[in-house]
């Protein structure tokens, strides 16, 4: 009779311990919170921008943006300005709330904070002659050819030659979708991840803010004036764009 | 005379109950039937019991209107000692009833337990399904979650198909043409007072019938139920070969259903509650609702159901399979009792038992809903962009931003509406990835008016670039012979504006 009511005390003071190291007791906060209470940058980031700027920030096909001289380019400002309003003529979606996206201010002012802890590495990469993040707009168009020439055409291969191993960057459907802030972006960063150099590495000498803007004039310059950049075409030159977009196949030509 | 036998005596003198419980008590029952196959209708019992204990708790803090009624779980969960426990034991308590309730009804009706002179309980066996679902269901609207939010839309869906009165079907069951705070008081009442009144009332007359009309006796091939002489024969058996049912058969009872509320328990203790799940708010979009486990079937079967069929599947077969239920004593009440001599109905039951844990097996499992944030969360697979080029690459962004990774998965990761496109351009020419994604087919949808011609030219560059690298790129052998004819130019050249 002693041994069954001792057994019995000590088996509640075990659930009594027990009962908060129970696996079926929930996890502090509810199971699922409402999207606007997540705040961590790590899951923020990885639920709304791994999708194309990879995981670790690279290897994604949009602009990587583990890069240290990505990091040294933006300022928070200009870093938040494009996560919550996207950038127009390219394909990163508006993410703030306020411009049709999901994210509260706080969430995107959480997501800047945690790009730049993980990734920016201080002044260290502020290196001398970093062109400037915006174009000035006075890149000349036909100086870029030369500097295309001389400094992109050996990958990506001579304007009106042969496509180079990295393939075109003057192909009329890849320029469409490219915004000349990602075609500047992409210039003076590189992608590091993928083997193509920044601005600094180039055949000769590092590229000047001027080369720079000159050959993203010269890049926007053969931009088609087709539909660019819209996500969606009226409906008067929808048949025709499709038909020309669709032509070479149809007639089994060239591409 | 110790006070405590008086007090007895006083009671009974006036009650005068204990010759009917010691009668019923003792009743002798055929000795085969002290078995662990009978077990199953006295656990159902318990647990109905075990339901409204805890049922009563929760109502103590549950708080039955459309603002508070998720917080009150929270606090349930989080605030009060043990009320996970408390949550934990209903939620699986309902889940252990419709499980040994289905098993029960398998048992009857293999054992013929439901011929003559036993229709009506049948009969009330089969109301008893049917409220045990109903209080599953409306147990689960209850939870007021996501899961709950969108069940009970696609219940109000469900009962809008039917003809002529469906807008007054969805009204009455929701109170109102849309799901709000009238609907949870509707549902709460149906819980906690309807369903559990009738249900205790229809289960008491079902106890009541078992006392009266003798437990079924174990089957025996070749002795066949015959109206003038079964109840006879039936006596004969009790009386030549009976046991009291108390204590002869009890203690099977006693033990399973002991067992049972330990199981319950235990999955309460590891599992803990079930639910809820995020905030019952239709403007939250990244959810992927889905209904407990007893109602998984349905949520398969009705993704599985071509379109056309719909309507009439949803509205007809549960009829015609409550009718059948129903009408199953009076078709089927006499004769052989025995499985072995019942060949139809040992296969109706391996066949519905295999059909309905398939489809609960593919609900587990098979996300029929896109994955509302595949495209800005699943990384592109790493080896596929590093080997793309740059107009590859923007076609990977278009696939990402126009939410192709919501129903398409890459690498394991994205919606599984669609197929996986780790190998499409095995399977699809250039020509039919281009046909595809402009005009859709196949349950995807078009998306020529959303995608400009770019758009489309980069997306499906991209997607020719998902092959393993042993296989080839599927080719179209008749743009080989129409580029043999009119040959194209032998390298390919950089375009340049004139």
């Amino acid at each position: 009779m002693r041994a069954g009511v001792f057994a019995f005390a000590v088996s509640c003071a075990l659930l009594a311990s027990g009962c908060n190291s129970l696996p079926g007791k929930p996890a502090p906060g509810p199971e699922v919170p409402r999207p606007e209470s997540i705040l961590s940058p790590q899951v923020l980031f990885a639920q709304n921008c791994s999708g194309c700027h990879g995981t670790e920030g690279q290897h994604g096909p949009a602009t990587p943006l583990a890069s240290p001289v990505y990091q040294a380019l933006v300022d928070d400002a200009t870093l938040r300005r494009v996560i919550s309003r996207g950038l127009p003529g390219s394909m990163m979606p508006a993410f703030a709330q306020s411009a049709g996206g999901e994210l509260t201010d706080a969430q995107v002012d959480s997501i800047v904070r945690g790009i730049r802890a993980k990734w920016n590495k201080g002044d260290a990469l502020k290196v001398a002659n970093l062109p400037p993040y915006a174009d000035d707009g006075k890149g000349d168009a036909k100086a870029g050819e030369q500097v295309y020439a001389n400094n992109c055409a050996n990958c990506h291969g001579p304007a009106g030659g042969k496509i180079g191993e990295a393939g075109s960057v003057l192909n009329p459907d890849f320029m469409t979708l490219m915004a000349p802030q990602t075609f500047r972006t992409t210039v003076i960063v590189g992608r590091p991840d993928l083997g193509m150099p920044d601005w600094r590495d180039q055949m000769d000498s590092p590229m000047t803010a001027q080369q720079v803007s000159d050959v993203v004039a010269f890049l926007m310059a053969q931009k088609p004036n087709a539909p660019a950049g819209r996500t969606q075409a009226p409906q008067a030159t929808q048949g025709a764009a499709h038909q020309r977009a669709l032509q070479p196949r149809i007639s089994g030509g060239a591409r | 005379m110790p006070w405590y036998k008086q007090a007895y005596d006083w009671v009974e003198r006036r009650v005068q109950l204990e010759g009917f419980v010691k009668e019923s008590a003792e009743h002798p029952v055929p000795s085969k039937t002290a078995s662990w196959w009978y077990v199953f209708g006295s656990a159902s019992f318990v647990l109905l019991l075990l339901q409204i204990v805890t049922g009563i708790l929760l109502a103590l803090v549950y708080v039955p209107s459309a603002g508070s009624a998720w917080s009150s779980l929270q606090v349930l969960n989080h605030q009060l000692p043990l009320g996970w426990f408390l949550r934990g034991m209903h939620g699986w308590g309902s889940n252990f009833m419709v499980a040994v309730v289905l098993i029960h009804m398998c048992q009857v009706f293999l054992f013929g337990a439901y011929k003559f002179p036993r229709e009506l309980t049948w009969i009330l066996g089969v109301f008893l399904l049917l409220m045990t679902l109903g209080m599953a269901f409306t147990g689960q609207v209850l939870r007021f979650d996501q899961d709950a939010y969108w069940g009970l839309g696609i219940g109000a869906s469900i009962m809008s198909r039917v003809p002529f009165i469906g807008r007054q079907l969805v009204e009455f069951m929701l109170g109102g043409p849309i799901i709000a705070g009238a609907t949870l008081s509707r549902f709460f009442t149906l819980h906690v007072f309807v369903i559990p009144a009738t249900m205790l009332a229809f289960a008491s007359l079902h106890v009541w019938l078992v006392l009266k009309l003798g437990i079924n006796e174990w089957p025996t091939p070749g002795r066949l139920v015959k109206r003038e002489t079964y109840i006879q024969e039936y006596n004969e058996l009790t009386h030549k070969d009976g046991v009291p049912f108390f204590s002869g058969a009890i203690w099977k009872d006693a033990m399973f259903s002991a067992g049972i509320v330990l199981a319950v328990a235990v999955c309460a203790l590891l599992l803990g509650p079930i639910g809820p799940t995020g905030v019952p708010d239709p403007t939250i979009v990244q959810t992927v609702p889905k209904p407990d486990f007893f109602f998984l079937w349905i949520y398969s079967a009705l993704a599985f159901l071509p379109p056309s069929i719909e309507t009439p599947v949803m509205l007809i077969a549960p009829v015609i399979g409550i009718i059948v239920m129903l009408v199953l004593p009076f078709v089927a009440g006499l004769g052989e009792k025995s499985w072995y001599r019942r060949p139809v109905a040992v296969l109706l039951v391996v066949v519905l038992a295999a059909g309905f844990a398939t489809l609960t097996h593919l609900g587990t499992y098979v996300p029929w809903s896109p994955q509302m944030d595949g495209w800005s969360a699943d990384p592109v697979p790493v080896h596929f962009v590093d080997q793309t080029k740059p107009l590859e690459r923007q076609g990977a962004i278009v696939f990402q931003q126009k939410q192709c990774r919501n129903c398409h998965q890459m690498g394991g990761l994205g919606g599984r509406r669609g197929p996986s496109l780790d190998d499409v351009a095995t399977r699809l020419t250039e020509d039919q990835l281009v046909r595809q994604v402009t005009q859709g087919g196949g349950n995807m949808p078009a998306y020529g008016k959303t995608l400009s011609p770019a758009q489309v030219t980069a997306l499906v560059a991209f997607l020719e670039t998902l092959h393993p690298s042993n296989q080839p790129v599927a080719i179209d052998a008749s743009r080989h012979v129409a580029e043999t004819n009119n040959p194209a130019p032998k390298e390919p050249v950089e375009a340049i504006r004139p």
